[in-house]
């Protein structure tokens, strides 16, 4: 075959330092060797938070103004729609997967193009359709109020249909987000680390200990992730808003049942 | 250290349809399996709930709490932690996805059954239906366009996991996609990734049919 003198970029997965198999959870997270240096703990967290971030950022830019203007228009109703089915038959992985080669090939590496773009396509769909829908339900009268008094049609977009929809805009973005979370350590399958790598490293290693501090990890930063999420919610709102909107869990459940498509 | 040359290496080798085909045969069987094993589990499961928060109004918020937790969990931690107990393979792998799939189910057929008019209800007691008689009937025939949304997007999605399921030895056209990555060899992957985006497409449509066969009165009344 011609390729036989040829070493896979993917080489380093079986170059990882092996941990100890006797190894005790409690051992694993307080050795200073599992926190620190190229495979440690705070890299893989440096890793994760970087590409989160981006992703969340990219996303939010991407779909909020877009639906909010648009449901301001009242224009791609049909296409909002259209929108959420297609974003939930995407199946991160395998959209990753398929980017690797056309990543490598285009002189990009094995990471983070295709994870990242995978991830963008998971969280806009939803991001999209709780603004869209967000901005859309906001009550006519204060609408129409606002367009008597001559607002223009920009300041009713940004000072009265946002605002009020601030809250549900927030929700689906707090959801899509820990959905980010949870779907970024599909990375360390994808020849990328980040916090996924021990969970990697302890099933390609056969090392129990080090699979489950791995999911300790992530389900913590999943968990942060959420709590945090619901803090800027809270401090974000405006002050009226806040004594207008409903029981939080309402709210996020209807912004969940979009999501699961009732 | 890149010498792989793009002939060497396309992106997708036909051949190896031929060559290899018991191995994708036998992939694109565990991921139907898979899926059909988890969605199936998870609407005797959600069903089940469902029943218990219609009985019980009081159980349908931490039902409904506990499925979006479940939901949440991410996929690789869930996958992880059972690799501890029960070792690579089909019950490692069928127990995230048969959980991931509760929140949409159960959400979709309280739904379904929510929708039921009380009138419709009363009109069915008054007719002297007894409650079994009711449900099947009455209710469920109103719930069933619901219940088929719910069981359509839970088992698209669960085509989609299923390939992550592939890190855990079990994943059928995950393997192909994990197996190409790892040697770098682009041909499984691309067939695994393309096959199980094909295989969610294919049953997007399949529950698309069966919605509008089992409801046909939706369609008549659509038209007139």
């Amino acid at each position: 075959m011609a390729a036989a003198t040829w070493v896979p970029p993917a080489v380093h997965w079986l170059a990882q330092a092996a941990v100890p198999r006797d190894i005790t959870l409690g051992e694993w997270f307080t050795d200073p060797a599992t926190w620190t240096g190229g495979s440690g703990i705070l890299d893989s967290l440096a890793d994760t938070l970087v590409l989160v971030i981006a992703v969340i950022v990219v996303s939010v830019l991407l779909a909020v103004p877009t639906a909010a203007l648009l449901a301001h228009l009242r224009k791609a109703e049909l296409g909002s729609a259209w929108v959420v089915n297609i974003g939930r038959a995407i199946p991160t992985f395998a959209i990753a997967g398929l980017l690797v080669p056309v990543s490598l090939r285009a002189g990009y590496g094995f990471e983070p193009w295709p994870i990242f773009l995978a991830l963008i396509l998971l969280t806009v769909p939803p991001m999209y359709l709780s603004t869209y829908t967000a901005v859309k339900q906001v009550d006519p009268a204060a609408v129409n109020a606002a367009r008597a008094m001559g607002f223009t049609e920009r300041e009713v977009l940004l000072t009265v249909e946002l605002p009020l929809a601030l809250t549900v805009i927030f929700t689906g973005v707090r959801v899509a987000s820990v959905q980010v979370v949870a779907t970024e350590p599909i990375r360390a399958f994808l020849g990328g680390d980040g916090l996924g790598r021990y969970v990697r490293d302890g099933i390609g290693q056969n090392n129990p200990t080090l699979v489950l501090g791995g999911t300790i990890l992530i389900a913590i930063l999943a968990g942060i992730t959420a709590v945090t999420f619901v803090a800027i919610e809270w401090l974000a709102k405006p002050p009226g808003v806040r004594r207008l909107s409903g029981r939080r869990s309402d709210r996020t459940m209807a912004v969940r049942k979009q999501m699961v498509g009732t | 250290m890149f010498l792989a040359t793009r002939a060497a290496n396309p992106l997708l080798r036909w051949s190896y349809f031929v060559e290899q085909w018991d191995r994708i045969a036998e992939a694109i069987f565990q991921h139907v399996q898979l899926t059909l094993l988890a969605v199936g589990f998870g609407f005797v499961i959600s069903a089940g709930l469902a029943f218990a928060g219609m009985r019980y109004r009081w159980t349908v918020t931490p039902i409904t709490l506990f499925a979006a937790f479940l939901y949440t969990i991410p996929s690789v931690a869930f996958f992880g932690v059972l690799v501890a107990y029960f070792g690579l393979g089909l019950v490692t792998a069928l127990i995230p996805l048969t959980a991931f799939t509760i929140l949409i189910l159960v959400t979709n057929i309280l739904d379904g059954f929510s929708a039921v008019p009380a009138a419709v209800r009363e009109a069915a007691d008054g007719m002297g239906l007894t409650p079994t008689q009711r449900l099947f009937t009455v209710e469920v025939p109103i719930a069933v366009p619901y219940i088929i949304n719910g069981l359509r997007i839970a088992t698209v999605t669960t085509v989609g996991l299923v390939t992550v399921a592939a890190i855990v030895g079990y994943g059928g056209l995950g393997g192909l996609i994990l197996d190409g990555l790892r040697r770098a060899f682009w041909t499984p992957l691309t067939i695994g990734a393309s096959l199980s985006i094909l295989l969610a497409l294919l049953f997007d449509l399949l529950f698309f049919a069966l919605g509008a066969w089992l409801t046909p009165w939706a369609r008549r009344r659509q038209k007139s």
